[in-house]
């Protein structure tokens, strides 16, 4: 079912509204809405025993973003949290809401134009103007997914639990990119009710960077969450993740294999960051994110080696 | 019902699901201090604290504020002023103040937290920037936006209320300044715009009827033209005036139209094509636009591609004889080269925007706009009423930059609208409108060509410029390069590319920035391969005397003493230097008129001009002050008036000029009826002999309009248009003449160093620190002039980095129609910003000043280019200078 006829069944839901209140004034939404609200066990941060962390859905970015156990424990998803929009989205947006978010594609966003995702029969980004989109082109729809949360969370092999179902994977909730009309695999009327992240590794370190022209609150042209375990100088763990540049937050696994065992130098990283841009398939526009994928790899590995 | 509680009183909220609360602080609740921007959430001006935390208004369902606490800007400081109010006054942290209520909100909050975790610790510069992240300034007064903060979190404004150097700097701070978008009548009613979907139709059909017959809909007109052929995306057609916006658009929707397609051209390589379809038959070029502060020359159409326009050029077949002479031989002297400069929007952050109320057969409308006196003429002439019927009003205006200097879509179709619905009605363009069809500065292609001498000196320069004008012509580019840097010979041609696209508009020095993306480039890179010092050959090539002192400033700056050689540094980090020289010319508008008077013992200027963020209600108020040895807070200034004596427009940096010497006149005649009518003389000795004389003065006023300049100048300084020769002459008569507009002697002028980092992996450039040194003569507003310079190279900044409208080269649609995709400087990408006023050069000016707003912003793209070339070794010829263009080009790659 594509997401207008879930709209015209069960009507779009509306959390803090961040995403859809511009797509109201503008037209792109119309159609009936359904306000939810948190209850107790959809907001905030349940430790469990073992040091595990569940996380409500209704729970806002900025509560993310200021929790001094979540930057201990998940540093990646903290300052991935304290990165993206600006401080007063931050305070509203929640994070089922940051997920199920829609595309900030300028042709999705215009209501004029149609496109995939607005029941129109193709891309109009594809053969248009597509400098801010995907630099790995792995469905119809060349928007990038707009969550950086999702890119943390896909480093973090978070289970996100929805009112139907439980354990669903990143992978699992937006699926692979291939379905252009859709921003995420969420049945209609399904809600995401809470996120549940695994206790961290012993002497797990991470980082989270954008390449961006400003300084502050742009979209990512590219960003990477990187989790390490260096042991006796060596890569032990790594796990990559990337937004920005395809329909789907992706994991660099080229990179994470090149690493695998090696010496944490710069030689290694080198070599490793190229392995950044394995599988990509990027626009006439969009090679290069590329060259900052391979940067912002390059930058995040080296200071958490350093 | 339920109930929000909002500076501590209780209000209903609606029922409606897609109220926004911005909408029922603003339009229920008359809060208007809270201004709506971007309805996306990304320029914070709609900041409210909730509960305590500050957020966007303009994304929050109004029905979430249920039970909550709500503060807007009147609920800050409501009693006495807050510390965060008081340093924004102190420190000049504002111009046309339309986002400054954002700001405070969010400024208070940070300042409350800090001080109550921190004490009175100074947050550093990225600490302010990561919590001022959320809000955008057009103006660009984060320089004192940063000094604020931090004085208020040390402690410093926590005593007396203080007296600001701007004269409404507290209606601002504290949200209580009302703009034309905040105009509110009885009975007033909202207008929208159905805008073409099409870049270029016949409308065959349009059918009203339909939106008329929908219940709360008060008015429907046409707004096509004559030949009913719409020209880009965008173009009004019709307009439809209801009870609310929702109502109205909901009427727009139900407009029947019926259309003819035409084939269309978008941009600059498709309408240049011989094949291309035609966007203004001969008979419909009257319809373009305008792209200059004044009036053209006439010039051959040849399809699309209008021009050259080459009246500037000075034995142009020679230079061309002489660069194919050098290229032939291998001259490496001769630098040749081709520059692109993006489209830049003026981005103001109040949208165009009027009021229109008839009361009988008296019109009164708001406008936000550049010039109130003009206006009244233009509205005055169209309508066929008498000046004496027709009132145009702007207190204040959220920016201009050039853009609302004319009598635009928005003033007509209130008027229009009010007219026909025998009611006010208001039309307020919304974010995608203001980012699409109210003009930008065009996008370019230049091909430049320069040759120096054998004996070191410029000898030949070629300069082409094509404008991507879209429904628009009259693009002065290449023939502003005749007034710098003279020559043996230059061949300059300016040829407008028409499109179906919307129509540019005069943008802050229209033509000077992108010539000097170019220009200054080419004598960047002749320095280089001249091997002499870029500000030794500028200072040997440029004999303006008042850019020689700004040499000699530069050239004695640490950081240009300090400069690296060209490409010297290898790492992923790479810091370099670069110069660039700006000018532009010193207007005055003939006519304008200012009136002093003591009323009940306080003086009172009047004048109809308007402060469009600029300053000028304290550049009056100051010198009015000075020249009776007052305060200037003792100073009431009338202004934004079109009912006041004959004021200018706020364009071509024109204001000071036009007001400062009639104003000196009416002061003097005053000082001597006051003298005359006095009763008694004052007690010799007094230190304020005219505050006494004043107290005890019967009312009395003086007039003076704007006189003639001195013919006295000192050594070198002359009109630029000399050079010119008959052909300056004639242009300058015609200035006069069509656009009431006298060039005068002296050239206002900007030499800026500016230093920056490059990180070559992502592509990004930091700028470090700009030294803007600017000669326009004495500075009236010294605190004021600082936050305009200041601002321009912000403004400089967006134009070389960041600024870029994007389209789709199939449809014409506008993509950057937003502001997370039209992308302005934010707080964080601020330099640390020198300037340094040269106070010389314009003393045959009465009182010395000139106007600062568009030189200051000139030099600043190639400047930063220059810098990157330093530090790189690699030229960057396109703006803006983008991530993806930077990787590109540090590879050696062309870039999509």
């Amino acid at each position: 079912m594509t997401p207008s006829a879930m709209t015209a069944t069960a009507g779009e839901f509306r959390a803090a509204g961040t995403d859809l209140s511009e797509r109201r004034r503008s037209g792109v939404s119309t159609g009936p809405l359904v306000d939810i609200s948190a209850a107790p066990d959809t907001i905030g941060m349940h430790w469990g025993d073992d040091g595990s962390l569940r996380i409500g859905a209704f729970t806002t970015i900025a509560v993310i973003a200021a929790d001094a156990r979540v930057a201990e424990a998940y540093p990646g998803i903290a300052a991935s949290a304290q990165g993206l929009a600006t401080p007063q989205i931050r305070h509203l947006a929640t994070l089922g809401g940051n997920l199920a978010q829609r595309s900030r594609c300028w042709y999705y966003r215009n209501p004029h134009i149609a496109c995939l995702k607005k029941g129109g029969s193709d891309c109009p980004a594809r053969s248009g103007n597509h400098l801010y989109h995907s630099a790995f082109d792995l469905g119809p729809c060349v928007a990038p997914h707009p969550s950086t949360m999702a890119a943390a969370l896909l480093a973090y092999e978070a289970k996100i639990t929805t009112d139907r179902r439980s354990s669903l994977t990143i992978g699992d909730l937006l699926g692979d990119g291939s379905n252009g009309t859709a921003d995420n695999a969420l049945q209609p009327g399904e809600m995401i009710k809470s996120v549940t992240l695994a206790s961290p590794l012993e002497g797990e370190r991470a980082l989270y960077k954008r390449a961006i022209s400003r300084t502050h609150a742009e979209w990512p042209l590219v960003e990477v969450c990187a989790r390490v375990v260096i042991k006796d100088d060596a890569f032990q763990f790594t796990r990559l993740t990337a937004g920005g540049i395809a329909p789907v937050p992706l994991r660099l696994a080229a990179v994470e294999a090149a690493l695998q065992g090696k010496r944490a130098n710069v030689a290694t990283i080198a070599v490793a960051a190229k392995q950044a841009t394995s599988g990509a398939k990027p626009l006439p526009m969009t090679g290069y994110k590329l060259d900052l994928l391979k940067g912002v790899v390059q930058d995040l590995l080296e200071r958490l080696a350093g | 019902m339920s109930t929000m509680t909002i500076n501590g009183k209780l209000a209903p909220l609606p029922d409606d699901p897609d109220a926004l609360l911005v909408d029922v602080v603003r339009d229920a609740l008359d809060l208007t201090g809270t201004k709506l921007v971007c309805e996306a959430g990304v320029c914070g001006a709609c900041t409210v604290l909730v509960n305590g935390e500050p957020a966007v208004s303009c994304l929050m369902p109004a029905r979430s504020a249920a039970a909550k606490s709500i503060t807007t800007v009147e609920g800050i400081g409501a009693k006495a002023l807050h510390p965060v109010q008081k340093a924004f006054m102190a420190h000049d942290a504002l111009q046309c103040g339309f986002c400054t209520p954002g700001f405070i909100v969010e400024a208070a909050a940070f300042h409350d937290s800090w001080r109550a975790a921190k004490g009175a610790s100074v947050p550093s510069r990225e600490e302010i920037g990561a919590a001022l992240s959320g809000h955008l300034c057009r103006c660009g007064a984060y320089d004192g936006i940063f000094r604020a903060v931090a004085d208020a979190c040390a402690g410093r404004f926590d005593g007396n209320d203080i007296l600001p150097p701007r004269m409404e700097a507290r209606d601002k701070v504290t949200g209580s300044a009302k703009y034309t978008v905040d105009i509110h009548h009885d009975g007033q009613l909202e207008g929208v715009i159905l805008r073409s979907p099409f870049a270029h139709a016949r409308i065959s059909e349009l059918d009203l009827a339909p939106a008329r017959a929908m219940p709360g809909v008060s008015a429907a007109i046409s707004l096509l033209g004559d030949d009913r052929i719409v020209r880009y995306v965008g173009e009004p057609i019709a307009a439809i005036a209801a009870k609310d916006r929702k109502t109205a658009r909901a009427a727009i929707a139900a407009i029947k139209l019926g259309s003819e397609r035409l084939p269309s051209a978008i941009g600059l390589d498709e309408a240049r094509r011989a094949d291309a379809p035609v966007v203004f038959e001969k008979s419909a070029r009257k319809k373009a636009g305008n792209v200059s502060e004044g009036g053209g020359a006439p010039a051959a159409w040849k399809g699309n591609v209008r021009g050259p326009s080459a009246a500037f050029s000075k034995k142009p077949k020679k230079v061309r004889s002489w660069v194919d002479g050098a290229r032939a031989a291998n001259n490496p002297l001769l630098v040749e080269g081709t520059f692109r400069t993006g489209t830049q929007q003026h981005a103001c952050l109040e949208p165009h925007a009027a009021v229109a109320r008839f009361d009988g057969d008296r019109l009164t409308v708001h406008v936000s706009t550049q010039s109130v006196f003009h206006l009244m003429e233009l509205i005055a002439k169209r309508y066929k009423l008498g000046h004496d019927k027709v009132r145009v009003i702007a207190d204040h205006v959220g920016g201009g930059f050039g853009s609302k200097a004319a009598l635009g879509v928005e003033t007509t179709t209130a008027i229009e609208l009010a007219r026909e619905a025998k009611a006010p009605v208001r039309i307020a363009y919304d974010r995608h409108e203001e980012l699409s069809v109210t003009g930008y500065r065009p996008a370019t292609e230049m091909k430049i060509a320069l040759l120096p001498s054998e004996q070191g000196e410029l000898k030949a320069l070629s300069l082409t410029a094509y404008a991507d004008t879209g429904a628009a012509t009259n693009s002065t580019i290449a023939a502003l390069a005749r007034l710098i840097y003279p020559a043996e010979g230059k061949e300059l041609a300016d040829f407008d590319v028409i499109s179906n696209l919307p129509a540019g508009a005069p943008f802050r020095g229209p033509g000077g920035p992108p010539m000097a993306f170019a220009l200054e480039q080419a004598i960047d890179e002749a320095a280089l391969r001249m091997n002499v010092d870029p500000i030794a050959l500028r200072k040997r090539w440029d004999p303006d005397p008042n850019r020689q002192r700004l040499y000699d400033w530069a050239t004695n700056l640490e950081v240009w003493r300090n400069r690296k050689p060209i490409a010297a540094q290898s790492g992923r980090y790479r810091r370099g230097v670069g110069v660039a020289t700006g000018y532009w010319l010193y207007l005055w508008q003939p006519g304008s008129k200012v009136e002093v008077a003591v009323k009940g013992g306080r003086l009172i200027a009047s004048t109809a001009t308007q402060d469009i963020g600029t300053g000028t209600r304290t550049v009056i108020a100051n010198t009015v002050a000075r020249e009776f040895g007052l305060e200037p807070h003792e100073i009431e200034v009338r202004i934004g008036d079109s009912k006041l004596p004959e004021g200018p427009g706020s364009g071509g940096s024109r204001v000071t000029a036009s007001m400062i010497p009639p104003m000196l006149l009416a002061i003097e005649q005053l000082k001597a009826a006051i003298q005359q009518n006095a009763k008694r003389q004052p007690v010799p000795g007094s230190n304020a002999p005219w505050r006494e004389m004043l107290a005890a003065s019967p009312d009395l006023s003086a007039s003076s309009v704007r006189p003639e300049d001195s013919r006295q100048t000192a050594p070198g300084i002359e009109s630029p248009l000399k050079q010119v020769g008959f052909l300056g002459w004639i242009f300058g008569w015609m200035m006069r003449r069509f656009s009431n507009l006298a060039i005068g002697a002296g050239v206002p002028s900007s030499v800026q160093v500016i230093e920056v980092e490059v990180d070559t992996w992502l592509g990004h450039v930091r700028v470090l620190n700009v030294h803007t040194g600017i000669a326009v003569g004495k500075i009236a507003a010294p605190a004021l002039a600082h936050s305009q310079a200041a601002g321009a190279v912000i403004q400089g900044i967006g134009y070389a980095l960041y600024e870029a409208r994007e389209v789709d080269a199939r449809t014409g649609d506008v993509l950057s129609g937003g502001m997370e995709d039209y992308r302005i400087p934010g707080i964080a990408d601020t330099p640390m910003i020198d300037v340094h006023f040269d106070e010389g050069g314009f003393d045959h000016v009465l009182g010395g000043s000139v106007g600062i707003g568009e030189v200051a912003t000139v030099p600043t793209s190639p400047a930063v280019a220059n810098a990157i070339c330093n530090a790189t070794g690699v030229r960057l010829t396109e703006l803006p200078i983008r991530p993806d263009r930077l990787v590109a080009a540090l590879k050696g790659r062309a870039a999509a």
